[in-house]
């Protein structure tokens, strides 16, 4: 009677829909099934399938036909398939039993705006809880190296000492010359107007040794070796090693943590201070260059004009920053699931969480060495 | 009737040694056939050099009538959606949801609407003995059998004519190695399916299989039933089939 594009031929006989299914249902077929089953016009008494006209049937097309017919409110003990070809059959068997569980939808749950936020707020709280909670693991494991310090992974320690701190000198020797030059330049620009030009050495050698060769260090070293640590740990977490050491009867903690956190505090105020220097001499460079200030004038005055105590402030910056990079990255590194996103996900968590901490820091410090009346 | 996969003395080196030297054989329609051979003789070699992931030195391979180290790069996709594969872990990809990987297939390879994919994906997950509240996890958190049958689903996704399995049971318990066995079966007896199983499992090898082919030292050294291969006079294969624990009378 209607016949839907060649897919389907309806026909009453007996009281009963016959559907003729014709051609070859396929995957790549499925969108004009599926329009031609819609466009059935059924009563829903009895149905009785068809397959003498089936050239091809697999379970994509099975299933849609199943489902469609369920949604037209069929229940198992209407529909007959009759003539179908044995393989068929069994197929069309195997897509009814196991269609019993009702299907899913694909798609993942999408989070609304104070959902998101409040999602958001509870992770920061509890990686706040568990970071501390790691700090307080690592000052006991570190207490217990005291009375056995031959516990201390020298050789381990030396080794991270070299990839944080000695293969960093160039990077950032030539990231803070550069910002050396670039602050003595602009400095330089406005100074010049007023003919003071002297006065670039006192900004630029406070500005270094204060704030800019710790902070840009740390960015840097954050970025660097943070990521390293956290990767090297996740991988190992991934990869079972964790475990296998903590079976062995040793201590991840000592093992891994520890000389990673003493190898780049150690290493950061070395940065700072090769740092002060490349960024002192980028700014003695260009007061030569461009403001007719002789690197000879450059130096006598900063003696002058440098108090030691600036130095002192950046370099004592330093350890406080490191060691929250390396208690962020360690954590961050124990915390990789078992799966090989989560390594990606926790590195890139390490470097921001990382980098906002020592700019947070570095806040906290200003404000507190002012009140204490250190310039 | 023409055979579905065809190996054609195949020579494979990593350097100077020779992995495979001149391996032949071929399966037919609907077979459930097994590879098995000692850790190290170039099992899994084997399986990408079907797939076309590993190009052997010498040889043919043609699968499903295509030759596929001659094929052009249209032909050699034509025929990916034509076979799926099951990786050893399951490969499922770590960012998605389960339900999202068995669509990946469907969203790149068809123009179904998602109204067509979601409930398909559902009902693949049914098919392999999935509860429906999987599709909603993510793959970290399956357990390795579900994990297994998740990529069954994947690589079931577009109806393909043949399967093939790396190691489907390694890391299952004997329970849930069994139970992903008889559903192989199931799933090749009702849907006509080919199936080409790499494995160590000699309970799989003994349940499910049609045919076993014995790779050793880079050559089939047997092919035929699974109980023919077990009366070969092959040292490697009588210490194989000996392996397991003496059963009580």
């Amino acid at each position: 009677m209607s016949t839907a594009a060649g897919w389907i031929e309806h026909e009453v006989e007996d009281g009963a829909d016959v559907l003729y299914l014709e051609g070859a249902w396929r995957l790549s077929n499925l969108t004009a099934i599926v329009l031609a089953l819609r466009s059935l016009k059924l009563r829903a008494s009895r149905f009785v399938l068809d397959g003498s006209r089936l050239e091809a049937l697999d379970t994509a097309a099975g299933f849609m036909l199943y489902s469609h017919l369920a949604r037209l409110g069929c229940t198992e003990t209407m529909v007959d398939e009759r003539r179908f070809d044995p393989h068929h059959e069994r197929l069309l068997k195997l897509v009814h039993e196991r269609m019993k569980c009702p299907p899913v939808a694909a798609r993942s749950v999408h989070l609304g705006l104070v959902q998101r936020v409040g999602a958001a707020a509870i992770s920061v709280w509890r990686l706040t809880r568990s970071h501390t909670g790691f700090v307080g693991a690592l000052t006991v494991e570190a207490l217990g190296l005291v009375p056995k310090p031959r516990r201390f992974r020298l050789r381990e320690t030396v080794s991270q000492f070299e990839a944080v701190g000695l293969d960093a000198i160039p990077i950032v020797a030539l990231v803070t010359f550069l910002i050396g030059v670039v602050f003595a330049y602009l400095l330089g620009q406005q100074a010049l107007r007023y003919g003071a030009n002297i006065f670039v050495v006192d900004g630029v050698g406070l500005a270094m040794c204060r704030e800019l060769s710790p902070l840009l260090a740390a960015i840097i070293v954050a970025g660097r070796s943070g990521a390293a640590f956290t990767a090297q740990i996740g991988t190992m977490k991934v990869q079972e090693e964790i475990d296998a050491i903590a079976t062995l009867g040793l201590s991840p903690v000592q093992v891994l943590v520890i000389p990673r956190l003493v190898a780049i505090t150690v290493a950061l105020p070395l940065l700072v201070f090769i740092g002060d220097i490349c960024g002192i001499t980028g700014g003695m460079m260009v007061a030569g260059w461009q403001l007719d200030v002789p690197p000879r004038a450059f130096i006598d005055r900063l003696h002058d004009v440098l108090p030691l105590s600036a130095l002192v402030v950046g370099l004592v910056k330093a350890p406080v920053f490191a060691a929250f990079i390396a208690v962020i990255a360690c954590r961050m590194g124990m915390l990789v699931a078992r799966d090989a996103r989560s390594v990606g996900v926790n590195t890139t968590s390490t470097v921001v969480q990382s980098v906002v901490s020592v700019i947070v820091l570095d806040a906290v410090f200003a404000v507190v060495f002012q009140h204490l009346g250190i310039r | 009737m023409k055979p579905v996969l065809e190996i054609e003395s195949v020579v494979a080196r990593f350097g100077a040694e020779k992995v495979h030297d001149g391996v032949s054989f071929s399966v037919q329609r609907g077979e459930v056939v097994a590879l098995i051979g000692a850790s190290g003789t170039g099992k899994s070699v084997l399986l990408k050099e079907i797939i076309g992931l590993v190009r052997p030195a010498a040889g043919r391979i043609r699968l499903l009538g295509t030759d596929v180290w001659e094929a052009s790069a249209a032909e050699l996709n034509e025929l990916r959606r034509r076979f799926g594969m099951l990786f050893q872990d399951g490969a499922l990809f770590s960012s998605l949801s389960v339900a999202e990987n068995i669509a990946v297939p469907f969203r790149e390879n068809t123009d179904l609407p998602m109204d067509i994919i979601a409930p398909l994906c559902g009902f693949k997950l049914a098919l392999v003995g999935l509860p429906p509240d999987t599709g909603r996890k993510t793959p970290a958190q399956l357990s390795g059998g579900m994990r297994k049958r998740a990529a069954l689903a994947r690589a079931l996704a577009l109806e393909p004519e043949i399967l093939f399995l790396d190691e489907p049971t390694s890391g299952l318990d004997p329970v849930g190695a069994r139970a992903f066995d008889t559903l192989v079966r199931v799933l090749s007896d009702s849907l006509g399916l080919t199936v080409f199983i790499v494995t160590h499992d000699l309970d799989t090898l003994l349940s499910i299989i049609d045919r076993a082919i014995v790779l050793s030292a880079g050559k089939v050294i047997a092919d035929g039933p699974v109980s023919a291969v077990m009366k070969s006079g092959d040292r490697w294969i009588r210490d194989y089939f000996s392996a397991r624990a003496p059963q009580p009378a």
